[in-house]
């Protein structure tokens, strides 16, 4: 069996491809998202097709569209923009809104900026003013190379986001964080390096690598790809409406809500019942079942698994073999927390430190049993939140 | 979404996350543990025969079968085919007089599946060594079958650790260490091929099935332990490496002492399980009744596991 490495760094080939322009996109939507447009309506590239209702300048993205063409359906999750109809005779063909460029972002500053931000479709609820700011420069997942790739052909765009940044938090500093032994820099950024086997690359670690403290409180942290974000935002003063998706060894530049069959047939991938795919890296990605389902801003890969490749895994029982334990970087128990989750014994979950879990996923990654031990430890999380939501609604209830 | 035709086409797979798995799964490492111990089966018949063969056979179908009627009866699958069971059969026939009656063999075995695992809900679930809870329960109930000494007696040699009980420390100067080490003395069908045991474990430590810390720790304790008494008494108390390469100082650290249930699961606990069951291992051999009292300080540490595997780290971000 082929030996598994759990590096994330690599030598990159090629540079940032395009792929055509869908005529369908489906733009996911988060829960806090409320739709500003109708049905049939005529949209074009860069319009807000969504917004958030609270007026706080830390929050969700607005949601704009990434095409032109003409809103064909609202869901609760997305909203599918399709072609826009050939007219009627004698009818003048209706022309998609020109979004024009924001001339007042070259003057803002502070939380007025980030206001402004939101609003161009930048996520800046987990950015804080004054906080020190770390660049994740690794690759988070081994597969997922759109970090690497950026830091080496987009140093420009990067360095416009830095200087944005700046204007907007006022940061302590910005460190970035690469793997050892690779050469990238960013104008304004310290660099520090960092182990690249994977779960070193996941976010909380990364923060500890520079700054050598678990979960500080005065820190924030930020993908390379959430920094391209910004950095394309800066450049062209428009909503950057794209999302930076690797597929193999290849790195797209795709409108978000591509589907994500459309995006592998660029890709000249061929995907079919054999074959696994998920949104995102093999260690945290959601596994989909519609290749329909359009690709997420965030989403920074699409991974391809054969079926058999991998054990499956199966609710067998726990053989208290101790791996998860030797390779879990939070320091518990995950063996023992997904009994407990196994047989709903939440509280004593919580009381052997659940919440600590960094969701890496190396518990189920090692385990011999093939047991879904991610699966039960987020189980544990979810319920635990239930319950407290729970508590908190009788407590408001007897007041 | 709903109106599209479910075919073959448009049915992909799905799973949890991870997708991927280090591909590591109970068989698999029972298949490493089985073929690590192959080369001290091979020697064992070698030098006990056909003997040999019958015991580790019987062991194993023994422990299989029990394990599969035990299964049938709870009305569950059967896991013969992860070949624990089997593993766990012939690491007991290891622990036996080549010459054992097939019936002890039969019963011993399985006692090891039922008393050693089925009645803490099978493999996994035992928070002792079944092996060596088999082992414990024959040399009770029957010593005399279980005694080396008295079941070799077709061979002209002697059980150093019987000889160091009752004889005092004179009575094994004169065995040599490389004889300990080639198995080349009187002992347990498996565990007294000290060399081959030792190259089967060192093979599960390099491909990574088993971890260093408890057979590291347990040898370590032996010898520590044994130097003490040595520098305390030489004309009392043997040689720290007569311990380490006699008895079943060497299946124990690499089989017994790592089985997966009944060790703890933290780093500086394993650490200490092992220390200190090599500790109890001196201190049983040196004031025990019984010659070899590596069962029973394996058992004896299992026990201590809940207890040692609360010494746990402070979760990440913890304060």
């Amino acid at each position: 069996m082929m030996k598994i490495r759990l590096n994330t760094s690599t030598v990159l080939q090629g540079s940032l491809q395009d792929i055509p322009v869908p005529t369908r996109v489906r733009i996911p939507l988060q829960e806090k998202h409320k739709s500003v447009v109708k049905k049939k309506q005529i949209v074009g590239c860069g319009q807000v097709i969504a917004e958030i209702s609270s007026k706080s300048a830390y929050n969700l993205g607005f949601v704009h569209s990434s095409i032109n063409g003409m809103v064909e359906d609202i869901l609760p999750d997305a909203i599918i923009v399709g072609p826009i109809p050939a007219p009627k005779e004698g009818e003048e063909a209706p022309v998609p809104a020109r979004t024009e460029p924001c001339a007042e972002l070259d003057t803002l500053a502070g939380e007025e900026l980030c206001r402004k931000l939101l609003e161009l479709g930048v996520t800046t609820s987990g950015m804080h003013a004054t906080r020190t700011v770390i660049v994740n420069g690794l690759n988070p997942e081994p597969g997922m190379i759109a970090s690497e790739h950026l830091l080496e052909s987009a140093s420009e765009t990067l360095k416009a986001g830095i200087q944005l940044l700046e204007r907007a938090l006022k940061p302590g500093s910005i460190k970035l964080v690469i793997a050892t032994g690779r050469q990238f820099t960013v104008h304004g950024c310290t660099t520090i390096t960092a182990s690249d086997v994977y779960p070193a690359t996941i976010d909380p670690l990364v923060i500890y690598a520079a700054t050598g403290a678990e979960r500080p409180d005065n820190v924030d942290i930020l993908s390379v790809v959430d920094l391209y974000h910004i950095g394309r935002v800066a450049e062209t003063k428009l909503p950057f409406t794209q999302s930076v998706v690797s597929v193999k060894d290849k790195v797209f530049c795709v409108p978000v809500g591509t589907a994500v069959e459309d995006l592998l047939t660029a890709a000249a991938v061929s995907i079919g019942p054999d074959k696994i795919v998920t949104l995102g890296g093999p260690m945290r990605g959601a596994s989909i079942f519609d290749m329909a389902i359009g690709i997420d801003k965030s989403c920074s890969a699409i991974t391809m698994v054969d079926v058999g490749q991998f054990p499956p895994v199966q609710p067998n029982p726990c053989i208290n073999c101790g791996e998860c334990v030797l390779a879990c970087p939070a320091r518990i128990h995950p063996g023992m927390l997904s009994r407990y989750a196994e047989f709903e014994m939440f509280d004593e979950a919580r009381s052997h430190h659940v919440e600590a879990c960094l969701e890496c996923g190396m518990c189920t990654f090692v385990c011999p049993a093939n047991r879904p031990v991610l699966q039960y430890l987020l189980l544990a999380k979810a319920a635990l939140i239930a319950q407290d939501e729970e508590v908190a609604a009788c407590r408001l209830q007897d007041l | 979404m709903a109106s599209q035709e479910i075919t073959s086409k448009n049915l992909f797979s799905v799973s949890a996350a991870p997708v991927w798995h280090c591909g590591r799964t109970v068989r698999s490492t029972m298949l490493h543990s089985l073929l690590a111990l192959l080369p001290a089966a091979i020697m064992a018949v070698y030098r006990y025969g056909y003997d040999a063969i019958a015991v580790i056979a019987w062991a194993g179908l023994a422990a299989v079968v029990t394990e599969f009627l035990m299964e049938k009866w709870m009305e569950r699958e059967s896991t013969a085919d992860d070949f624990t069971a089997l593993f766990d059969g012939v690491v007991f026939a290891f622990l036996l007089p080549s010459t054992a009656p097939i019936w002890l063999v039969v019963i011993g075995s399985s006692l090891t599946i039922v008393l050693g695992r089925m009645v803490f809900g099978g493999f996994g679930g035992s928070p002792i060594c079944a092996p060596a809870v088999g082992w414990a329960i024959m040399t009770v109930s029957w010593p005399e079958f279980m005694d080396l000494n008295a079941m070799l007696l077709n061979w002209d040699l002697v059980e150093p650790l019987s000889d160091l009980k009752y004889f005092g420390v004179e009575a094994i100067t004169d065995i040599s260490y490389t004889s300990l080490l080639f198995g080349q003395n009187l002992g347990a069908l498996g565990a007294s091929q000290v060399l081959l045991i030792a190259v089967g474990g060192i093979y599960l430590l390099a491909t990574r099935q088993l971890r260093w810390f408890i057979p590291i720790s347990f040898l370590a304790g032996v010898y520590l332990t044994g130097l003490i008494y040595n520098i305390i008494d030489p004309t009392l108390y043997a040689s720290p490496l007569f311990h380490l390469l006699s008895g079943g100082t060497m299946l124990a650290a690499f089989f017994l002492m790592p089985y997966p249930s009944s060790s703890p699961t933290w780093k500086l606990p394993m650490l200490l399980f092992g220390f200190l069951g090599g500790a109890l291992l001196i201190i049983i051999r040196t004031y025990g009744i019984y010659p070899d009292g590596t069962c029973f300080a394996v058992l004896l540490i299992n026990l201590c596991t809940p207890l040692i595997d609360l010494i746990q780290p402070k979760p990440f971000g913890g304060r």
